[in-house]
């Protein structure tokens, strides 16, 4: 669950032959560019969506700001606006240390898992040796595997190693690399001209050089988009925490707003405001990174879906 | 953007790093370069699985060492009513979903092909939801689901219907995740995006020339034409939607012993086996619960992949 | 439990202070350290499942730091998780100490995860026999015993004046010895709105609280010897009758949902909101009440069975020992000052600073330590008129004569087996005497699986 990128996974094989335009200033499809009559209903269309798709959003930003009394109102503006919300989630639970958590938890999965699936995807890309095709079927087939299949063994061995109730385990794993990256990084480096790297072959470089000195320069908005995507994969991650984590200071935020919701939630005190508010918190820095890296992100996804 | 930019040179690119060499230097090199994967494949993903169809024959609590047990497991996971429910919930909601989620999503994506240069504000608008985490989502929708005072019932009553309890009442239980999952349903809007723009313009025009209407066309050029991202979304979304958990157990399961909260209508499969593995240290019978996961997706998917070849238009079978 | 969280979002106590480890350990009450144990009195000490302390649960750890200055306290702040507490021991990070429902101890003594505390009871010179009979006999299993009681949280009904006044009916007729006139009291008192419920009129408390209606009925869920006794036909009875209560006050799904939406903890409770006509709930909860709506017209009233004689369950929290906790005699050392009457008295004291700080009334502390509840209720509680006065000394009686479910080997199955039989039936996918047969049956093999 955690492991796979937002939501998805590949297994499609080829990368587009033409350069994608994703601004949408290029009307591929119809080919024609409609008028704006013709587009009115279209538009008309997208603004209800986005009315519904953003609706949630700013109704728990709202009711982050509300009395409990307001929370389940309709209003979008709080009729009295409570910013001591935030300040009880404080109190209570150890957020910013949470947050903390999950930035080092998220920078240490995206950085290993970065560095190691480029490296098993230039291997994958660059060389053609015996068992080539077999190796990366393997790789492409355990994009498939549902991680409830290894989680009980996986945990056996963080427990032998003794290594449950740290961290580590929430990132670890990443040092070898994740098959839907090293699918995604293989096709980008399948993409760079063979030239440049016999050129630099003839001037001596060495296979690591090829890869260090010319591949991953070339493939750093690829590498963003590895990146990105394990943030936010990290940043989601909840049955792991819930299985190593022990103690609330180590908690990451999913982890954390768990334990929020239930002392605050169904079953505990029902004050949804706290709720909200801390939901809010777990939020945010998703919505800078996607501000800051929107284009990567929609990129990487849209890549997904080219070819199949 | 400039990932794409490199993408131009492509042409000139020997495909598959297609050298038919045997120099022992570059065998050598690659293996170095693939062996961190295999390492990870091999102490990660093949061992534990081994194991774990061992330990689906023991009984092993973490504490004590295992115990062989033969297949009382499985025998046990037969009789259990709850893999039963368990297992039929995950399958009803993954019906439920992935059908919904892939037709609304290929809807917004076609108006959104519509309105060129717009596009893009509108897909970042329908992308932004998925960033929200998992269990924020849950918490949230906890309370717009809400049968009594929830804002979808709210509403629903503005128009004078009244909605269902879709938190409390065990038949809505499943529709009110499906509606949760759809708003993050963002990223595959824009896989099809991304795949209707590739889409050549002449042969929309040629079938215009042969008289074909909207619906004509749609059928005959866009869905063959993007049939292969609509098949790689279907198999990702029906393991995803077999694997439900995050949401759900915000929702309905969590620290408190009692299980007044805890709705059986929303025991999905994974949260069934993390239960059992993990807050009743039963490993070896979620050791089997886990092998039959396997076996259920292995199956499900092999099946979608079989029919899907008579569907699926590869634009490389043409030439 | 719940009363740990409380005082904190009355904002009334400088509960910052502790953070995840305390940040002051020992420095500040060093002064007496002159009759501290010989053993148990350095290294590290952490916790599990005792929430973010209150004004009373600061008091008392306070207490233990003046005795013991040496020992780190590491308060991990969250509720008892099960997995969480599972998943330490399997790993062998167990904390030092776990704060736990007394009806979970027997499953974990069974499986092994916590262990027996006869000796280290008698080293460290606790008597059981000073605490109440009945939290003793929940954690004691096949003799021995795995936990020291803390709390001891009875169940009285409670209502709204309110509500009663504007239906016409006197508190009298609001009791469960005529059950079929209580379909009549709850019927009136409830309201609808639209489509959806405006009041409760009376809330059976379904699931947690079908001991109550079972005992009410004759009957008991587990035995004296902790076998399960979910099928008894007095208790499908049981559980029949409230499970028609609510179908009669909407059904269960609108039920759940409007009870989902009350805000049980904050100024806007569904007594002040009139959302609720009656229901029985813990000592505690008058507590809750009178710091967010002193003014609401709160009364109350035994539980009684078919005969009119007053019953009550009791539950609450205990002290045990985890399987691989590191520094045993600290943490006997704690549950010997937690639980013991003198910081007990501390812990009144604490509270009656809150109360005089807030201009509120003293609620009762009730505790597993009697003569502990005797002191603080003769030296804090005052004697008055109100509901809210009645209320209080509706539940120091109850603490005389309520009953506990016996502890069982395979009691949080036992439990999990008879909620989720009751969820069943109020989901309607059941009819309760299958729902009971079933949880019969699985608790049965639970039991006989325990070791």
């Amino acid at each position: 669950m955690s492991t796979s990128p937002p939501g998805l996974a590949a297994v499609s094989t080829t990368p587009g032959p033409d350069h994608d335009r994703t601004e949408g200033s290029q009307p591929y499809s119809g080919g024609r560019d409609p008028g704006w009559w013709k587009r009115a209903p279209y538009l008309i269309v997208l603004a209800l969506a986005s009315v519904v798709f953003t609706y949630p959003f700013v109704w728990l930003i709202s009711a982050s700001l509300k009395p409990r009394t307001e929370v389940f109102d309709n209003a979008l503006i709080p009729r009295t606006l409570r910013l001591e919300n935030f300040a009880d989630v404080w109190d209570y639970a150890p957020v910013l240390t949470w947050v903390g958590n999950s930035a080092v938890v998220g920078i240490a999965a995206a950085t290993t898992v970065t560095i190691s699936s480029a490296l098993v995807a230039f291997g994958f890309a660059y060389f053609r040796f015996p068992g080539r095709n077999v190796l990366f079927g393997l790789v492409l087939a355990t994009m498939m595997l549902p991680q409830a299949v290894t989680m009980i063994p996986v945990y056996l061995i963080w427990n032998k190693l003794g290594l449950t109730g740290t961290q580590v385990p929430l990132w670890a794993q990443n040092i070898f690399g994740s098959a839907f990256y090293i699918f995604l990084l293989r096709q980008f480096f399948l993409g760079l001209p063979r030239e440049l790297f016999e050129a630099a072959r003839v001037d001596g470089s060495s296979f690591f050089g090829l890869f260090w000195r010319i591949a991953l320069p070339l493939a750093r908005p690829a590498l963003a988009i590895v990146f990105v995507f394990e943030i936010q994969a990290s940043w989601n991650d909840l049955i792991r925490p819930l299985i190593y984590l022990q103690e609330t200071s180590l908690f990451t935020v999913p982890r954390g707003l768990k334990a929020v919701i239930d002392t605050f939630g169904n079953g505990g005190e029902q004050h949804w405001e706290i709720v909200m508010a801390a939901s809010l918190i777990a939020t945010l820095p998703m919505i800078i990174i996607f501000a800051v890296a929107q284009r990567h992100i929609i990129e990487g996804i849209a890549t997904q879906g080219r070819k199949g | 953007m400039a990932v794409t930019t490199a993408n131009v040179a492509t042409r000139k690119v020997l495909p598959g790093g297609a050298r038919p060499t045997r120099n022992w230097r570059e065998i050598r090199a690659a293996y170095g370069f693939i062996s961190l994967w295999i390492v990870g494949f091999l102490v990660f993903t093949l061992g534990p699985m081994i194991a774990s169809l061992v330990l689906s024959f023991t009984d092993y609590n973490a504490i004590d060492s295992p115990e062989g047990v033969g297949v009382a497991n499985y025998r046990e996971l037969v009789a259990d009513p709850k893999v039963a429910k368990a297992l039929g919930n995950t399958l009803i909601y993954a019906v439920l979903y992935v059908p919904t989620a892939m037709v609304v999503a290929l809807i917004l994506a076609m108006v959104l092909n519509r309105v060129g240069r717009a596009s893009g504000f509108f897909r970042t608008v329908f992308y932004l939801p998925v960033m929200t985490p998992t269990v924020a989502v849950g918490a949230l929708f906890l309370l717009l689901l809400n049968g009594q005072e929830g804002l979808l019932n709210r509403t629903l009553r503005l128009v004078g219907i009244t909605g269902p309890n879709w938190t409390t009442d065990t038949n809505w239980v499943k529709p009110g995740l499906v509606i949760t999952m759809l708003w993050s349903l963002g990223g595959t809007v824009v896989i099809y995006l991304a795949a209707l723009r590739q889409v050549p313009k002449d042969l929309y025009e040629a079938a215009e020339m042969d008289g074909a209407n909207a619906w004509t066309k749609f059928r005959k050029v866009t869905v063959p034409m993007i049939s292969g991202a609509l098949f790689f979304t279907l198999i990702v979304q029906t393991i995803a939607a077999l694997q439900m958990f995050d949401q759900a157990y915000t929702m309905f399961f969590g620290a408190q012993q009692n299980s007044t909260y805890s709705n059986e209508a929303a025991l999905f499969y994974v949260i069934y086996l993390f239960q059992q593995a993990f807050r009743f240290l039963h490993m070896g019978y979620a050791s089997a619960l886990a092998w039959l996961l396997f076996l259920i997706i292995l199956i499900i998917t092999a099946v979608q992949v079989r029919v899907s070849r008579r569907f699926v238009y590869y634009e490389g079978e043409k030439d | 439990m719940t009363i740990t969280r409380r005082g904190l979002l009355a904002g009334s106590v400088g509960a910052l202070a502790l953070g995840a480890t305390s940040a002051c350990g020992g420095v500040s009450g060093s002064g007496n350290d002159a009759d501290k144990g010989d053993k148990g009195d350095t290294g590290s000490l952490s916790t599990q499942g005792f929430g973010k302390p209150d004004d009373v649960g600061q008091a008392r750890i306070d207490a233990f730091k003046s005795a013991y200055p040496n020992v780190q306290l590491a308060i991990n702040e969250g509720d008892f998780d099960p997995q969480q507490f599972l998943s330490a021991v399997a790993s062998g990070n167990a904390p030092s100490l776990v704060y736990l429902n007394r009806d979970l101890v027997g499953s974990y003594a069974a499986q092994g995860a916590i262990q027996p505390l006869d000796d280290h009871l008698a080293t460290a010179g606790i008597k059981t026999g000073d605490y109440r009979e009945a939290a003793i006999k929940e954690v004691t299993i096949d003799g021995k015993v795995y936990g020291v009681p803390e709390f001891y949280n009875t169940r009285n009904i409670l209502v709204n004046g309110a509500a009663l006044q504007e239906v016409g009916l006197t508190l009298a007729d609001v009791s469960t010895t005529d059950w079929n006139k209580l379909h009549t009291v709850a019927t009136k008192l409830y309201k609808a709105s639209g489509g959806g419920i405006a009041r409760i009129g009376f809330d059976p408390k379904l699931p947690e609280f079908l001991p109550l209606w079972a005992k009410a009925n004759g009957a008991d869920l587990v035995n004296p010897d902790g076998a399960p006794n979910l099928d008894d036909p007095k208790i499908i009875e049981a559980l029949t009758y409230a499970l028609s209560l609510i179908n009669e006050q909407g059904g269960w799904s609108k039920f759940k949902a409007f009870r989902d939406t009350w805000d049980l903890f904050g100024a806007g409770n569904q007594f002040v909101k009139n959302q609720a006509g009656a229901f029985p709930w813990e000592g505690w909860y008058v507590n809750v009440l009178v710091q967010s709506s002193p003014k609401v017209d709160l009364q109350s009233v035994p539980f009684t069975d078919k005969q009119g004689t007053p019953i009550s369950f009791e539950n609450g929290s205990a002290w045990c020992l985890p399987k691989g906790a590191k520094n045993p005699a600290a943490a006997i050392n704690w549950m010997k000052v937690m639980t013991s009457t003198d910081t007990w008295l501390k812990a009144g004291a604490a509270r009656q600073a809150t109360v005089e700080k807030n201009n509120s009334i003293f609620t009762g502390l009730f505790t597993a330590n009697p003569s502990a509840d005797e002191q603080i209720k003769a030296k804090h509680v005052k004697p008055g008129q109100t509901g809210f006065h009645k209320a209080i000394e509706n539940y120091y009686a109850s603490t005389g004569y309520a009953f506990a479910i016996p502890g069982s080997k395979a009691g949080s199955e036992i439990k999990a087996a008879w909620q989720d039989a009751v969820n069943r039936a109020l989901s309607g996918q059941q009819k309760p005497d299958a729902a009971m047969k079933q949880a019969q049956a699985d608790a049965s093999k639970a039991f006989s699986a325990a070791k």
